[in-house]
């Protein structure tokens, strides 16, 4: 390789000073997180990095300067050019969906991740998971080789030993895998299911849609996939479904994108959708909706009967709920809820959360139907590789048989049933019934742990694939790079105990697309592989008609009373899923959407049920120890720490799973309580619990310690009347009712770029574009791609526990959450902050030496190698965005893992990294601004791209297309479109700062009979 | 009473007092040229593991630096050849010569030739080669007569005021795109030449931070 | 039947009858005779503090910045609170000497010479904290405008540029005016002194002083041209000091009024510390006929006055943050008084407010003990002026999503511990090797200087005035 990772070298040789040391140091250590490392003592690494620096000493008294070697290609490869990433498509399994994605490969380094704007999952954005996807990759712990009885072994070895083991085609084999949509894996078990006459095949996610599946299978007497169509549909219902998360739903970007783009307000004729949420926790989507209302978990499903009811008096096809009486039946919310879907028919939307029982979600399936919804905004479709049983059920027989001692052998794919499994199941106990346990997994984790044989996996950037969107669109996935740890992918490994030889994914995964094309396979092919999808493919929808016999069925079911005294909702983590992502740092860091908790996990509660339980209402301003909570159902007991969010419904209390592990690995060990052992498979989702408090507190780096906006102005809102009566609600004159102080002095003297100012304006020379922001607050919902997609980008360190608790975190850029009004049901506020930018910025004029001014195209830039740290320029900043190198962050995370040059690949080599001492902060990812400014000066002589030439990493991710960014000099531009836009404000404009980056007011469509 | 000190002690005070003085000075001075680029890294000539002659290949047989460095138009580096292309010719020539050695086991075995990097910025400097020779910049300008090195060494100090001399004065120092790899270009009128050159190509060269550092 | 005076002269400044003698031997013995064993002990004190000070700086500089307690909102803490600190502590000298000799106040002599080596070892503390809190120490030479190869000056807008020199000025003319000051005491000791070797060092500073005529008017001349540049350097130092935060935007720190403010607070600090160490000397060195309860008595009225314009800057404001109309600044004031820092907040103003005003009672100012145990006070609630300064505007500024508790670590506090090792060890040895007090100047003011005190025949005859007893506070109310 040439010298491309120039931004890296640096730290690379930096390592090299004292690695073998590192190396002891760093496999000595359980918890990796660097705070460990920065304890207040003199740590042993400070001592050993003292040799280190001694040894460096000596070799620089020779040399002047440590030599650098260049090492060319033998042969140059075709299509690159060193310097210049190549993109290729490619997508993520997720579940049994994929999202299509462009892997940026430099140098044959997949190094970003972004979305494949012709692939509908994905539609150019991405979420968390994609994001932080390039993380998992780099991974130094996942599993490096196979083991036999915990024994590392070859692949070969297993080869070998699957040829003789599986040579036996009447051996009685259970397959647990985990849900793949992949043609080619499916097409692969089926000849499994045929070459091995006993086998058995059930699929095992601890989350899942088998509910909603089985949901239209009672309504409609077909296994069927919904599909909500955001786009087309003027109200949303929302029951506890937050189907905009990517924890939430599968689909989380299309149903995002899809919403927001019935939310973009550009003048007051436009109008927008209408989201109703009712919901148990506060999530994402129920902070985006116009109205919400809190329920316990069990009070949703006879919520949602009782609307059937109140619907079937005007609508036919809900005569199953005819006079449903429950709690609801007489609820304000039943009768506005009604009211609106009905003058909506057929674009409305009645969607349930996929953890809702199958009954619950047979009625929305009928509601829709009845709307006449389906069809039209809701479609339902085939699945083609779904079975014919509920699969979580088929699991709980299979596991029945295991005991029964039915199986001799069982693969393990993908899955991890010893960690996730329901506790009643003991599923440790239950496999030991079992001679032969194979396990395939990226880490070497709970299950490998009591297999005799596991296999380390592939990343799915390592390994051909495919897989098919929620919808069903055909997508490759196509490696970016050679297998790091020689793993195997899924298809592989099913492939290899069928044939009993090793076998080639790219084979497989083309022999199966070769049935796809008729005629010139080879032109289609590399059609796909360039788009990553094949566009004219996806699930067949049905038109769906109420199954005869629905009503007599369902009625018998509709009488579920809610629980009465204190329940437990178990969800999947916002960050970490149900476990899958535990051992990535960039995700462990990311601040949880609601509570801004990064690091763990806690039991969400309102504040009259702290209160209720003998605990504050509110967190310490002061203190980060926050109380526990003892909470017990069925025979099984945590503690945990208790989590006051205001809006959480009373006498509930919602734990998220995926922590807790041991073993797994650096990140994810000792990190959060494990919730699995209060999930029986008779609970999987709510159940009453009995909660008390400990006595005990824990701590918790929460990232925002002051939840209140304290009616300050940096958040402005307006029902959508408002702002038609209204277009300019959110200027600061009709906010504070008086012009922002000096624009009349200024407008005197001819200048109407803003207040009157003693200081030198600067403003660019002509032939420079001059960069600016626009982020709306009507799309934002709080997801938090923006700061994964940035921290990939621009190389930003994770830091661990113990630093953000002591709010150093180093994001660029971070969402803020308020709270607002009544504490039981405040709205809620997301707003992302990067650098503002400011054409006369505070930070500017302090810095002693210069380390940070503005550029000629209206950038405020920070120049990190000229920083001495005096920290002056953050407190000067009066939006806190400037963050600082404590400690040398950069180098403990580059060196996390016994091979530290494997997370340096992770790096973008088009940034520099950080050195301690330090102030960085968001660049609007000037790297891709210059590069794409050389490249039009080049091209055209000017040095102004086209407009969307440059996306900053922000932008580019966010599902929501909140974040526009472009050239202010050209008018036609997005971005000058938005700052155009009525509802477009800045932050403290009268501290006559000018921010480039502005923000264009939040709406909310609100019922006025409701609100 | 008996004096303590002898007469010359009179003197002591101003002298001391002078000579700190200058000796301050010395040291700015001393440091600011002794430690900077242009005394340090001008002249630095590591042995390469071949003796690839410049001096041969350029002057004597006339190959044009893009030759090899093919890349440098587009990419922000100018790529170091493959050993591909080394073998192009010596493929056929010279097929035989000790010091060619590294180079054919690099070919056979697919092993990189491990090239000494001579000019190194550091790495919190970009540098692009592409956007500066498409607008006139030769690469004698940084590079030096690299035509007549027999081995190849830095030239010009790198540094960020030697940078700098020709952002705030392209005009001093570009040529038309078509000369950028003569070597030994010089003309009377640079100053005119230079000032067409720049209006045409509107050269404005960068001289904020990030259009370097970030 | 009472008598008529003339005219009431002041109470003598010098008690006890000294003549030029006495005095010399009282203030010059001290360096002369051998060393007390409670000098060892507390030397050997400092000396470990001082250790601990290097120590903390060491890992600071080892580890990173990150093992003090900074974080995201509260770029600065502990250490620049310790600066401002100790710069206003390093007030009171050059005020003393240069001010109070430019007013001919008389009685600065008895305090002038070891107020100004407070002043400088205060000033040595100070520099010590805004030179380790940067990041990156080791290009810490950036800041200053050298000539180099990158082609970059220093940004001359920056208030911690100004500080730079501000500050380095300032020492640099109080080192000097201390220095001119000693040269007669110097040649003092020199002549006095036994030991051959103590002959040799005191000589070599005394600069060959033989006490002519011309050397007397060189010196009067330069004393006078320092004590006239060294004034306004009183003003401005901490006037810049003032504008690291004043020149900021930040709420509560962007306030016009900072400067006078700080000065004011540096003195009140400046006079409270020279007292604490004052009243300790005297004591233990038998000083109490030079600095006599007067000079105390006065001291504590600076403070009064001092302690009260401090008070008045804090209403002011309270007043101006509320008539400015700018809701960020009213907030950040009230949140001082009733916020996660109010602790701060209320010990701050009971120090530097209320306390100081004892001093309203002629009893109370002239009581010693009482009065070191308010210079103490005083000190104290200057520190947390600059604490509630420094962090609350920090900790809780405009964006509430930004606000953060700061506190302190451990390696914070040693860090400032250690500065009173470095302090005293400098203190100490000054009280060791130098004289105390500037022995030429009190001279000046003994009667016996006084030529209308001699008669023709140069005969010293002082007139025969009976000097009032100073009257008692209770026949005052009477």
């Amino acid at each position: 390789m040439s010298d491309q990772s120039n931004q890296t070298t640096f730290w690379k040789s930096l390592n090299e000073l004292a690695k073998n040391k590192e190396y002891e140091k760093y496999a000595e250590r359980e918890f990796p997180e660097n705070a460990t490392e920065m304890t207040d003592q003199v740590s042993r690494r400070s001592f050993l990095r003292v040799m280190g620096a001694s040894i460096a000493l000596a070799g620089f008294a020779s040399c002047r300067k440590p030599v650098q070697k260049i090492l060319p290609y033998t042969k140059q490869p075709e299509d690159l050019v060193l310097g210049e990433p190549n993109f290729y498509a490619t997508s993520m399994p997720f579940q049994d969906t994929v999202t299509g994605l462009l892997v940026e490969n430099n140098e044959g380094r997949p190094t970003k991740l972004e979305g494949n704007d012709q692939h509908p999952a994905s539609g150019g954005r991405t979420n968390i998971y994609n994001q932080a996807g390039i993380l998992n990759l780099y991974d130094p712990d996942r599993s490096r080789s196979p083991r036999r009885n915990g024994e590392s072994a070859s692949k070969n070895d297993f080869v070998q030993f699957a040829s003789e083991h599986f040579s036996d085609r009447n051996r009685n084999i259970l397959f647990v895998s985990e849900a793949n949509s992949s043609p080619t894996y499916n097409r692969v078990k089926e000849n499994a299911l045929q070459t091995f006459s006993n086998a058995n095949w059930v699929t095992f996610e601890p989350f899942n849609d088998d509910n909603a599946i089985e949901g239209t299978n009672i309504a409609f007497g077909q296994r069927l996939r919904t599909v909500n169509h955001f786009d087309t549909a003027d109200v949303v219902v929302s029951l506890n479904d937050d189907f905009m998360s990517p924890f939430g739903h599968k689909n989380s970007v299309e149903n995002a994108y899809k919403l927001t783009s019935r939310r973009k307000v550009n003048n007051t004729d436009d109008s927008m959708s209408r989201i109703y949420s009712v919901e148990n926790s506060f999530t994402s989507t129920g902070s985006y909706a116009d109205h919400r209302l809190r329920l316990k978990t069990s009070e949703i499903e006879p919520f949602t009967y009782a609307l059937a009811s109140r619907l079937s008096e005007s609508v036919s096809g809900l005569g199953a709920f005819n006079n449903v009486s429950n709690n609801f039946t007489n609820h304000e919310w039943v009768d506005k809820l009604a009211e609106d879907l009905l003058s909506n028919q057929g674009n409305s939307i009645v969607s349930l959360g996929f953890d809702h029982s199958s009954v619950a979600h047979a009625a929305v399936a009928a509601i829709n139907s009845a709307l006449n919804n389906a069809g039209n905004t809701v479609t339902y479709h085939e699945i083609p590789y779904y079975g014919e049983q509920h699969q979580t059920e088929a699991f709980l027989e299979a596991i029945e048989e295991i005991k029964a001692g039915v199986y001799d052998t069982v693969v393990l794919i993908g899955t991890n049933p010893a960690y996730s499994a329901p506790s009643d199941l003991d599923f440790e106990a239950a496999l030991g019934n079992v001679d032969t346990k194979i396990h395939l997994s990226d880490y070497y984790d709970e299950t490998s742990r009591i297999a005799d044989w596991h296999l380390n996996r592939a990343h799915f950037l390592e390994a051909w694939g495919d897989g098919l969107s929620y919808t069903g669109q055909r997508s490759v996935i196509q490696p970016q790079i050679l297998p790091l740890y020689d793993g195997l992918s899924e298809i592989e490994f099913l492939n290899t105990i069928v044939s009993g030889e090793e076998s080639v994914g790219y084979d497989l995964v083309q022999e199966t697309w070769s049935s796809y094309f008729s005629s010139n396979f080879n032109q289609n092919w590399e059609t796909v592989l360039h788009d990553g999808v094949d566009p004219n493919s996806g699930f067949n929808s049905v038109s769906v008609s109420l199954r005869s016999g629905f009503a007599s069925d369902i009625r018998p079911n509709l009488n579920a009373e809610p629980i009465s005294g204190m329940e437990i909702t178990i969800k999947p983590d916002a960050t970490l899923f149900d476990g899958r992502f535990a051992n990535n740092g960039w995700l462990q860091e990311l601040p949880e959407p609601m509570t801004k908790i990064t690091w763990d996990n806690v039991a969400l509660m309102s504040p009259s049920t702290a209160e209720s339980l003998g605990l504050p209402p509110e967190q310490s301003f002061k203190s980060n120890d926050v109380p526990t909570v003892r909470i017990s159902a069925g025979d099984a007991t945590i503690e945990i720490a208790a989590w006051v969010l205001p809006g959480h419904a009373d006498n509930s209390i919602t734990l998220t799973a995926g922590y807790g592990r041991n073993n797994l690995g650096r990140v994810a060990d000792g990190v959060g309580v494990d919730v699995y052992p209060l999930r029986t498979s008779e609970a999987m989702f709510n159940q009453p619990a009995s909660v008390e408090r400990t006595g005990s507190v824990y701590e918790i780096a929460c990232v925002q310690d002051h939840n209140n906006i304290e009616g300050r102005d940096m958040v402005r809102e307006a029902t959508l009347e408002e702002y038609r009566e209204n277009p300019d609600f959110a200027t600061y004159k009709s906010i504070h009712g008086y012009e922002v102080p000096g624009i009349k002095e200024a407008k005197a003297e001819g200048d109407d770029r803003g207040p009157i100012s003693l200081f030198e304006e600067q403003y660019g020379p002509d032939y420079q574009p001059q960069w600016g922001m626009a982020i709306d607050l009507n799309a934002c919902f709080g997801c938090g791609v923006c700061t994964i997609a940035c921290q990939a980008e621009n190389n930003i360190p994770v830091i661990g526990k113990r630093e953000v608790g002591r709010r150093r975190i180093m994001h660029w850029i971070r969402t803020d959450r308020y709270f607002e009004g009544d504490r039981d049901n405040p709205k809620v506020y997301h707003q992302p902050v990067p650098c503002m930018h400011c054409e006369m910025a505070p930070c500017e004029q302090v810095c002693p030496v210069a380390a940070t001014t503005h550029s000629e195209d209206g950038m405020n830039q920070m120049t990190y190698n000229r920083c001495i740290g005096t920290r002056y320029c953050a407190n000067n900043c009066p939006f806190k965005v400037r963050r600082f190198n404590f400690f040398n962050y950069t180098k403990e995370y580059l060196t996390t893992g016994d091979d530290p040059e494997i997370i340096q690949m992770a790096m973008n080599p088009d940034v520099t990294v950080r050195f301690r001492g330090v102030i960085e902060k968001c660049s609007y990812c000037v790297q891709r601004v210059n590069s794409a400014k050389i490249k039009s000066k080049i091209a055209t002589g000017s040095k102004k791209p086209e407009d969307g030439a440059v996306q900053t990493a922000c932008q580019q991710a966010c599902p929501a297309n909140a974040i526009t960014f472009g050239d202010l000099t050209d008018q036609n531009s997005v971005v000058s479109q938005h700052k155009q836009n009525d509802r477009n404000y800045v932050m403290l404009e009268e501290m006559n700062v000018r921010p480039r980056t502005s923000y264009l007011a939040k709406l909310r469509n609100t019922n006025s009979e409701l609100a | 009473m008996a004096q303590i000190f002898p007469k010359w002690v009179d003197e002591a005070p101003k002298r001391i007092l002078i000579g700190s003085i200058i000796l301050l000075n010395a040291i700015v001075f001393g440091i600011w040229y002794f430690f900077s680029p242009e005394f340090t890294d001008v002249g630095y000539m590591p042995e390469q593991p071949v003796p690839f002659s410049h001096q041969v290949h350029v002057s004597q047989l006339g190959m044009d630096c893009q030759y090899c460095h093919t890349q440098v138009e587009e990419s922000r580096h100018a790529n170091i050849p493959a050993t591909q292309t080394c073998m192009n010719c010596h493929s056929q020539i010279q097929t035989d010569a000790e010091t060619l050695q590294p180079v054919r086991d690099s070919w056979e075995t697919g092993e990189p030739i491990e090239w000494v990097r001579v000019h190194m910025l550091p790495d919190y400097a970009y540098f692009n080669h592409a956007a500066h020779v498409n607008v006139g910049v030769g690469c004698e300008s940084c590079h030096g007569r690299v035509d007549r090195m027999e081995v190849v060494h830095q030239a010009e100090p790198l540094s960020m005021g030697w940078c700098l001399d020709c952002h705030r004065e392209p005009e001093k120092h570009v040529r038309p795109v078509s000369e950028v790899t003569t070597m030994g270009y010089s003309v009377e009128n640079q100053l005119e030449i230079g000032r067409e050159l720049v209006a045409k190509h509107n050269i404005n060269a960068p001289t904020y931070c990030q259009s370097c550092h970030y | 039947m009472s008598k008529t005076y003339e005219y009431v002269p002041e109470p003598a400044l010098v008690k006890g009858n000294h003549d030029f003698k006495s005095l010399t031997a009282l203030i010059t013995d001290i360096n002369m005779r051998p060393t007390p064993k409670g000098w060892y002990i507390a030397f050997g004190i400092s000396n470990i503090l001082l250790f601990v000070l290097l120590f903390s700086i060491g890992y600071l500089i080892w580890e990173g910045t990150g093992i003090w307690g900074l974080n995201a909102p509260a770029g600065w803490g502990w250490a620049i609170i310790n600066f401002v600190w100790w710069v206003g502590i390093g007030h009171a000298g050059t005020l003393i000497s240069a001010i109070l000799f430019l007013f001919r106040q008389d009685w600065r002599t008895a305090i002038n010479r070891f107020a100004e080596a407070m002043t400088i070892f205060a000033v040595m503390c100070a520099g010590i904290f805004p030179a380790i809190h940067v990041g990156r120490i080791w290009v810490i030479y950036w800041v200053f405008p050298l000539p180099n190869q990158m082609a970059m000056w220093p940004n001359f807008n920056s208030p911690l540029l100004w500080d730079v020199f501000a500050v380095s000025t300032y020492f640099t003319v109080s080192l000097l005016f201390w220095y001119v000051g000693l040269v007669p005491d110097l040649a003092t000791i020199r002549d006095r002194i036994k030991s051959k070797m103590g002959k040799v060092l005191y000589g070599t500073f005394a600069l060959g002083w033989r006490g002519s005529n011309r050397h007397w008017w060189n010196y009067e001349k330069s004393y006078m041209i320092l004590a006239g540049l060294a004034t306004p350097l009183v003003l401005s130092v901490h006037t810049i000091v003032s504008f690291d935060f004043a020149v900021s935007l930040i709420p509560g720190w962007h306030t016009t009024i900072f400067p006078p403010y700080f000065v004011a607070g540096a003195v009140f600090s400046g006079f409270a510390m020279v007292l604490t160490l004052m009243i300790i000397v005297r004591k233990i060195y038998g000083l109490e006929e030079i600095m006599t309860v007067d000079h105390i008595e006065k001291m504590n009225i600076i403070i009064m006055v001092t302690g009260s314009m401090v008070g008045f800057a804090y209403l002011m404001e309270f007043f101006v943050a509320w008539y400015s109309g700018v809701e960020y600044e009213k907030a950040i004031f009230i949140l001082r008084a009733t916020g996660p820092y109010a602790w701060a907040y209320w010990i701050m103003i009971t120090c530097n407010v209320i306390s100081p005003q004892v001093f309203w009672s002629k009893k109370l100012r002239r009581n010693v003990a009482f009065t070191f145990f308010i210079s103490i006070v005083v000190n104290i609630g200057m520190w947390f002026e600059r604490f509630v300064i420094a962090v609350t505007s920090l900790s809780t500024d405009f964006l509430p999503s930004s606000w953060g508790y700061y506190s302190p670590t451990f390696w914070d506090v040693i860090t400032y511990v250690g500065t009173f090792g470095l302090f005293f060890t400098f203190f100490l040895l000054f009280l060791r090797f130098l004289p105390m007090v500037a022995v030429a100047e009190i001279k000046a003011i003994l009667p016996q200087a006084d030529p209308h005190n001699y008669d023709e025949n140069g005969e010293y005859d002082p007139p025969k005035v009976e000097i009032p007893e100073p009257v008692k506070d209770s026949e005052q109310k009477g």
